[in-house]
This record gives structure tokens, C-alpha cells and sequence, in this order.
């Protein structure tokens, strides 16, 4: 046997300067750093201010939340194209749900019991289309592609049944004051705060919980993880109702701050939360990915956007602003990745 | 020596192909067989059967002198048998680590382990140890296993077996595609296994390296058993005639 | 990576060519050719008015269905109501090539399309039925006998004469929310208003057009942005209901409420909720029982040879929230 010790045996971690390079997340949080200092050269009296970075992450709480439920989904190698119209659908099971609860179909004046009867409708409304999307994807095998598709359009089409296809009249006034504009101390709007909870939770549950581990590794190589004996259709179908039960939650927030239910709207929603996941580093090919990219994600094209408004950008040229930064944030990554991999 | 494992007249048929007409196998601990064959001879078929991935038609299969039966690879693994697949089956996009742990993650204690929360920190500790001890080389333990070279990547995917393995490993070809220094490491781990008790079961096509790393070679043909010799006493010329049906053994069966 | 891509685009295109092909069923079930049985359809003594709108459960359609219906009641005509699923020229097609087999002796219709809409309402005219348009129109103007909308340029000056008489003088800037580039409609209010806006209130100045993709998410980070960016926004122009619901949003979420005035357009009962609960200073409403009254009056003139008058405007109203109990009548409706 040979003596020679060729490489020893490291057993230590990289250093914290390695890894942080090596990591998606730094590149991408630079480019956001980056858009942040340019505006603020530009527009430093009204770009920099608390009320518009206020603004800013109330305007991007609800995207935020589906966007993290897609992070999940597309580690597994899936992709959710559903997660709008279900979005509209709990706002609309719940908004209905509280309409009927009050005299007159009017839910203005709800109270309290009235509104979390509407919260838990919306989540379990939001459930039950992910349930269905799990199902269909991890035991029928049906292409996610296909099956959120068509839940893409089932979905939008029950709350349209709701309604007659129009929006409710009323939302509890209670509501909208409460999650939708309320504050906490120092003016820290109640939407963000529920967003950023939910963020840290669901990042919290895919970066140390053995869930998260196992949904990595069935992005990564999903015959490996059978065969260690991970229970695949299981987890799988667990992932899509997650991403349903959170478009549940952001309906309900949809829901307390347009105080509609926004039949219409909504309907890029999908594509903007797989954008903004893609745009965090996370891989559409499963196996790779961070919540905190996704934040990242979900802000870029927020502050071009907010920032192009302010300086008064002609709109044309935001699409085409947003549209080449999403292209080119996803080629930079992965020209970094494949450098790093070459050896 | 007695059998860790053996299995007497299995019969598997894949609609009306019959792909083990009565084979016939056993291994002991702390030696390394090498099972060989030409293609076609049922060699995957008799490793699926024992590692539970196929349900055989007939036949008995008894460890340490018990009859099992192995109705899933979930249950082979409770019982000590594990397997290197050909296909490596590791994810990787997870490092070293945690596909060492795939399946059987460490959580941390209390409250948070409930939670399912990971004990990270022990799993890399635990994992450099058993990489030191089967003299598997890593730059870190923390890199996606996807790149790292061929030959570091299977061997995790042997230690991943080894170190969960109470009683058998599989190795389904577990050097194919690899250069020959890299090769050198992986037979290294083999030894390594072997000596520490275990049961190892080798797949090859590589006849010199049959000869040099196995204590005995167990030869199927057309579904059964053909021929066993000592490594030792064998040469190429005995194994390539068992083979091809040059040479019989009367008492193998 | 490329591929996943590529698939992606795919379907997002066919996600919409599915939920276009999923729609079409009124009208599946006697598509009967429209070419056989030509001439001589709208015999006299048919009876027989058919109106088609532009899309289903819209309050603004069923407002119009019910002016029409009271008007037909009245003339001694009875009046039959379809609508496509979704305000696309592909589902409300099929529908009036459906109605060859039925030949009624008008034919009110809003075009979704003012191309693509031309051929089967020719075919229906060329049956000897009459075709009166109302809402929108064709571009060929010699399919119809008679076309009732209201002027949407009209409207945004409305609404530049409404917002200088909420703002009384002061001065400002004024936000004007467009939905989709190249919406002729909510285009041609837009440019009224900032036609008007010049004359009836010199003391406010434009700020420009914003589209909105007719997303409200995306109209209430323009209104926050646009508070950002011009201290002195004064009035916001929104120039259909989902953005008009989305600045209400962007003012509530900045506390504005109430000190930038918001006028919208259209009188939908969320609207109307908003408008009440001060939401919205003014609402610029169509008039749509008006436009399908006349569009009866219209029919029944051709149908009976009497004169026909081309082209005919529909009247807006601007409501606010003091006169809104006297002008209840111009709210939309969800049913008659």
C-alpha cells in the first residue's frame, strides 16, 4: 500500500471567505445592492426614504409568500404555474364565506370571528388545490407542468363560479385596517411582518429540517433518494400542498389590502414568483436553491421597477429592463457555475 | 466459515424468460466474493433478488441461518444488506455528508430534533471519521458532491453502503469508468471492509481484478451456478472456462 | 436549462390557448353552417332580437341587457341574451355563427374584435338580419345599421372636468393609469383627459400615462411611487375598474386617502362600495341600459324600415360621493 500522502484527508469546512463566494445568494445580493446605490445616486430625495422602501416591501409581501412555497416546489424539480388563480380562489372562498356570515351579505363590518372563519377558509381553500396538484404530480405521475396547468385554469374558474366571474362587493373593514394597512410599533406595516415571518420559517424548515434536506435531495437525484429509502410520492405531495396552503395565505393578504378579490388580476403572478426563484440562484432543475435568493429574487425586479418610476423612466423600457436583468442574472450564475464545476 | 447470507434454488422469471433457474449463492463475513458471469447470466437478476429490489418466484434465502424474506430494499437494509448501485444513485447537488446520511439524517436533541431540525454539525464530524477510516480523500466535506471527480463520488457511494452495512455489501461494478488510481482507492476500501468483518459481494467484468481483491469467486451461467473457486488456487484461464460452460463443477449447484 | 425554458414559454402560451379552448361552449350545440338557407331570414312578423355582448357576468352588460329587454318588452319584441366566457373574438364567434340557424330579425352585438368579428357578422347580415352594434365596433363601418357606444374620449374629459372641480383650483400633479398598452378604450379616455386636463384645469399638470398590465398589484406601485417621486400629486385618473382598485390601494397603503383625488372609471357595485366608503372621489359611469335601449329603438327602426341614425354617442355621468343617492339608476347592475 502506498505511503504517500497525497492530499490529506481535510475533514474542516471550507473557509467562511470560500464559501461565501462560492455562494449564489452573495453574487445576486450585490447585483440588488448595486441597483439600490445606483438609485439612490439618482433620486436621492425621494428614492431613499423610509416611505418608499416601506412601500416597496408591502408591495412585494404578497409575492414574496408564493415565492417562497415555489422555491420548494422548483428544488424538487417541479414548477407551480397554479399558485395565482389559487391565490384568487381562497381570496374569494373566504371573501364569500364572510359575506355569507354577515346580515345582509355585507361584510363590511365584520368582526373578528367572522374574519378568522374567513383566514382559515382561505388556507384550507389554498390546501386543498395543492393537495390536489400533489397528488396528481407524485402518484399519478402526470407531468407538474401539466397537472398546474390545468389547476391553473380549474382553479380560477371555481372562484369564478363563486361569484358569477365578478369580484365581491364587500371586505370587513376590520380586516383591511388590521392586516392590510395596520402597523406595529415604528411603522412596520402588519402584511410585511406576516411575509417575513412566513419567510423565515419556511427558510428556516428547507435549510436545517431533515424536510428541507429531503427536498433537496429529491430534486438532486430523486431514484438516489428512493432508494435511501426516502418516501418520495409522500414528500412530493407534502411540497405542492405547501405551495398551496401559502397561496392561501397570500390570497388572504391579497385579499385585506386591495379589499377585492381581484378576479382579473393576478394572472402573471406564477410567472413572477418562478422569475424572482430563478433569479435567487435556485436551479430549474432541482437540487439547488436558497430562500434568501428568492427574497433577493423577489426584490430586484421590485426596486427597478420602483426606481425606474421614479426617475421617471418611460414604461416600455422597464419591461425591457426587468426582462434583460432576469436573463442576465440567471446566465451570469450559471456561466459562474459551470467555471466552478469545470475540473 | 459459515454464511452470512445464503440463497438456495432461486427461480425468477420475467414473463417467460427464465432469468434463474435454481441459483444458488452464499457469502461469509470478512471475506470478499466475487460474483461473475457472462452477460445474460442472471448475475443483476440474483443481486436485485438479495438485495431485496426483486421478489424471487422461488427459492429460500436465510441470514445467519435464518430464512428472510426480502420484500423490499427497506427491509434488506434493516437487515444488514446494503448496495452500491452501478449508477452510483447519489444526489449531487448534496455534499459528501449528507448523502452519506441520506435517508437516515442525525437530529439534533430535544425540542428542535422533534421539529425535525438537523444536527449538521455531528453528521460532518461523524461523516470525516468514517471517510478517515475507509480512507476515502476529500478536499471538504462541504462541496456539492457533483463536483468532485468520478472516482471521489464512488467513493462515497461505497462508504455510504459500508458504513450503514451490518452484514453484506453489494457492489454492482463499482470501478467501471473509473481511471486506475481511482480504482486502486476503491478496491483499497473493499480490503479495508473486508477486514473489518464484513461481507462483500463484488460484480465485475475485470478479471485480474477479480482475482486480485476476492478470497473466493462464485461463477452463474444461464441461471444457475456453475463453478466456486478460491482466488488463490483460480486463474483466468478456470474463470473464463466456467464461463462459457468449458468447465464444469458437478458439485456446484 | 435551455429546454426547461423552452418548455416553460410553451406553456404559458398554451395556458392560455387551453383556457381560450376550454370556454367555447354556448353556441357548440347548433353550430349549423351559416351558408346554407341564405336569404330572406328576417321575414316580417319575426319577432325575434338576439343581443350579443362582449363577455359574461360583467356588470356593465347586464346593465345593458336590461335597458334592452325593458326596451324590447315594450316595442313588442322579445330579446334573447348570450355571452362568450371571456371577452375573446375566438368564443364569440362560434356564438353568432350559431345564430344562422336562428335568424332573428336583429342581431345587437359588441364586438370583441373590430377586425376579426367582421366576417361572421357579415355572413349574418347577408341573411337579411339587421346588425346594430353596441359598446364597440367593427371597423368596417358598412356591416351595421346603426352603432351606439359611448365616446371614451368624451368620458376622459369627464373626468379631467370632474378632477378639476374635486381639486377647486389648486395646484398639482395629475397620475393618468392606462391597462394595457394599445387598449383602444381605456386609451382614448386616457387621452381625453389629457386633452381637457390643458383647458379645464391649468393649475394641474400631467404627469404622463402609466400602464398597469391591468394588474392591480402593479397600478398601486405606480400610485407609490408616483407619491415618491412628485410630492405634489393631487389626482389619480384610472381609467377602468382594476386599476382604479389597485391606486385605491396604493393611496390607502401611503395614507392618502382622501388628500389625492382618486376618479375611476365605470360604476361596478365594487366601485360603488368604494366610492360610498370614500375610497374614490368620483366615478366617471357609461350609461350601458341607455346604450342597449337604444340599440332596441335602433333594431326595431331598420327592422321596420323606418330611419336609422349611423352613428349614435351614449351620455357619461360623473358620480360623487354627494349626488351618488340621486343617480343611483346609472350604477351597474348584477341583475335586473
Amino acid at each position: 500500500m502506498s505511503t504517500t500522502v497525497d492530499t490529506l484527508p481535510t475533514v474542516e469546512r471550507r473557509s467562511f471567505t470560500t464559501r461565501l463566494l462560492s455562494a449564489n445568494t452573495f453574487w445576486i445580493a450585490l447585483v440588488l445592492l448595486a441597483l439600490i446605490v445606483v438609485f439612490s445616486i439618482l433620486a436621492p430625495d425621494s428614492f431613499l426614504t423610509f416611505f418608499n422602501f416601506q412601500q416597496l416591501f408591502i408591495e412585494t409581501a404578497v409575492l414574496l409568500v408564493i415565492a417562497v412555497g415555489m422555491t420548494f416546489v422548483i428544488i424538487t424539480g417541479g414548477i407551480d404555474l397554479s399558485v395565482g388563480s389559487v391565490l384568487i380562489f381562497a381570496g374569494m372562498i373566504s371573501a364569500k364565506t364572510m359575506e355569507w356570515m354577515s346580515p345582509g351579505q355585507d361584510a363590511s363590518n365584520a368582526g373578528w370571528g367572522t374574519i378568522l372563519v374567513g383566514l382559515v377558509v382561505a388556507i384550507l381553500g389554498g390546501s386543498v388545490w395543492g393537495l390536489l396538484n400533489g397528488l396528481l404530480i407524485a402518484r399519478a405521475h402526470i407531468p407538474p407542468l401539466i397537472v398546474t396547468l390545468g389547476t391553473l385554469g380549474a382553479a380560477l374558474g371555481v372562484a369564478s363560479l363563486l361569484n358569477d366571474g365578478t369580484n365581491v362587493r364587500t371586505v370587513p373593514l376590520e380586516l383591511r385596517d388590521s392586516l392590510g394597512f395596520g402597523t406595529l410599533e415604528g411603522n412596520i406595516p402588519n402584511l410585511v411582518v406576516v411575509a417575513a415571518i412566513i419567510t423565515v420559517i419556511f427558510g428556516f424548515i428547507l435549510h436545517t429540517t431533515r424536510f428541507g434536506r429531503y427536498t433537496f435531495a429529491i430534486g438532486s437525484n430523486a431514484e438516489a433518494a428512493r432508494r435511501a429509502g426516502i418516501g418520495v410520492t409522500r414528500h412530493l405531495t407534502f411540497v405542492y400542498l405547501l405551495t398551496g396552503f401559502l397561496a392561501g395565505i397570500a390570497g388572504f393578504m391579497s385579499l385585506a389590502y386591495f379589499q377585492s378579490t381581484t378576479i382579473s388580476g393576478h394572472t402573471t403572478d406564477n410567472l413572477n414568483a418562478i422569475a424572482a426563484v430563478v433569479m435567487g440562484g435556485t436551479s430549474l432543475f432541482g437540487g439547488l436553491g436558497t430562500i434568501l435568493g428568492t427574497v433577493i429574487g423577489v426584490f430586484i425586479p421590485a426596486v427597478l421597477q420602483k426606481g425606474f418610476n421614479i426617475i421617471g423612466v418611460q414604461p416600455y423600457w422597464q419591461m425591457i429592463a426587468v426582462g434583460a436583468v432576469l436573463v442576465a442574472a440567471v446566465w451570469f450564475d450559471q456561466h459562474r457555475r459551470r467555471a466552478q464545476n469545470k475540473r | 466459515m459459515t454464511a452470512v447470507l445464503q440463497a438456495q434454488n432461486i427461480v425468477k422469471h420475467y414473463g417467460s424468460v427464465e432469468a434463474l433457474r435454481g441459483a444458488s449463492f452464499e457469502v461469509g463475513s470478512g471475506e470478499v466474493v466475487a460474483l461473475i458471469g457472462d452477460n445474460g447470466a442472471g448475475k443483476s437478476t440474483l443481486v436485485k433478488c438479495l438485495s431485496g429490489a426483486e421478489i424471487p418466484d422461488s427459492g429460500t434465502i436465510t441470514i445467519d441461518g435464518r430464512q428472510v424474506t426480502l420484500d423490499s430494499p427497506v427491509t434488506a437494509r434493516r437487515l444488514g444488506i446494503e448496495t452500491v448501485y452501478q449508477d452510483l444513485a447519489v444526489a449531487p447537488d448534496l455534499d459528501p455528508a449528507a448523502n452519506l446520511f441520506l435517508g437516515r439524517e442525525i437530529r439534533r436533541k430535544g425540542l428542535l430534533g422533534a421539529l425535525g431540525v438537523l444536527d449538521k454539525a455531528e453528521m460532518r464530524r461523524q461523516a470525516a471519521e468514517e471517510f478517515t477510516r475507509l480512507g476515502v480523500t476529500l478536499q471538504s466535506i462541504d462541496v456539492p458532491i457533483g463536483s468532485l471527480s468520478g472516482g471521489q463520488r464512488q467513493s462515497v457511494a461505497v462508504a455510504r453502503s459500508v458504513v450503514w452495512a451490518s452484514k453484506v455489501v453489494f457492489m454492482d461494478e463499482p470501478t467501471a469508468a473509473l481511471g486506475v488510481v481511482q480504482r486502486e482507492k476503491v478496491l483499497d476500501v473493499i480490503r479495508r471492509v473486508r477486514d473489518e468483518g464484513m461481507a462483500v459481494v463484488l460484480i465485475s467484468h475485470n478479471m485480474p481484478e477479480v482475482l486480485s481483491v476476492s478470497d473466493r469467486v462464485e461463477v452463474l451461467r444461464l441461471g444457475r451456478r456453475v463453478a466456486r473457486f478460491t482466488a488463490a488456487d483460480a486463474t483466468l484461464e478456470d474463470l473464463v472456462g466456467a464461463m462459457t460452460g468449458a468447465l464444469t463443477q458437478e458439485d456446484a449447484a | 436549462m435551455s429546454t426547461r425554458t423552452l418548455i416553460l414559454t410553451g406553456a404559458v402560451l398554451a395556458a392560455g390557448a387551453l383556457l381560450t379552448a376550454c370556454g367555447g361552449k354556448i353556441g357548440e350545440n347548433n353550430a349549423a353552417p351559416s351558408s346554407q338557407s341564405s336569404g330572406g331570414g328576417a321575414a316580417s312578423g319575426n319577432k325575434n332580437l338576439e343581443l350579443v355582448v362582449g363577455v359574461k357576468n360583467e356588470p356593465f352588460y347586464i346593465s345593458m341587457q336590461c335597458g334592452a329587454e325593458a326596451a324590447a318588452k315594450s316595442a313588442g319584441y322579445t330579446l334573447n341574451t348570450q355571452a362568450p366566457d371571456k371577452f375573446d373574438p375566438t368564443l364569440q364567434g362560434p356564438i353568432v355563427t350559431a345564430l344562422g340557424a336562428k335568424k332573428p330579425a336583429a342581431l345587437l352585438i359588441a364586438p370583441t374584435d373590430d377586425k376579426t368579428m367582421a366576417p361572421q357578422m357579415k355572413t349574418i347580415k347577408d341573411m337579411g338580419v339587421k346588425i346594430i352594434e353596441v359598446d364597440t365596433a367593427l371597423q368596417d363601418t358598412s356591416v351595421a345599421a346603426s352603432s351606439i357606444s359611448s365616446d371614451n374620449t368624451q368620458g376622459g374629459k369627464l373626468a379631467a372636468q370632474t378632477i378639476a372641480k374635486l381639486t377647486s383650483g389648486k395646484t398639482g400633479s395629475v397620475l393618468v393609469l392606462d391597462t394595457k398598452a394599445g387598449t383602444s378604450t381605456t386609451a382614448a379616455r386616457a387621452k381625453g383627459f389629457e386633452e381637457e386636463l390643458k383647458t379645464a384645469a391649468p393649475n394641474l399638470k400631467s404627469i404622463g400615462i402609466q400602464f398597469t398590465d391591468n394588474e392591480p398589484a402593479v397600478a398601486a406601485q405606480k400610485v407609490t411611487a408616483a407619491i415618491s417621486s412628485t410630492p405634489d400629486l393631487i389626482g389619480v385618473f384610472a381609467t377602468n375598474l382594476n386599476t382604479g382598485e389597485g391606486a385605491a390601494t396604493g393611496l390607502r397603503s401611503a395614507g392618502k386617502v382622501g388628500q389625492v383625488q382618486l376618479v375611476g372609471f365605470d360604476a361596478s357595485p365594487s366601485e360603488v362600495e368604494g366610492l360610498k366608503n370614500g375610497a374614490f372621489q368620483a366615478l366617471i359611469a357609461q350609461d350601458p341600459a341607455t346604450i342597449g335601449k337604444v340599440g332596441v329603438e335602433q333594431a326595431v327602426n331598420a327592422i321596420e324600415g323606418k330611419s336609422v341614425q349611423r352613428n349614435i354617442s351614449a351620455p357619461l355621468v360623473a358620480l360623487t360621493k354627494d349626488d351618488m343617492t340621486n343617480k343611483a339608476e346609472f350604477f351597474y347592475k348584477t341583475k335586473c
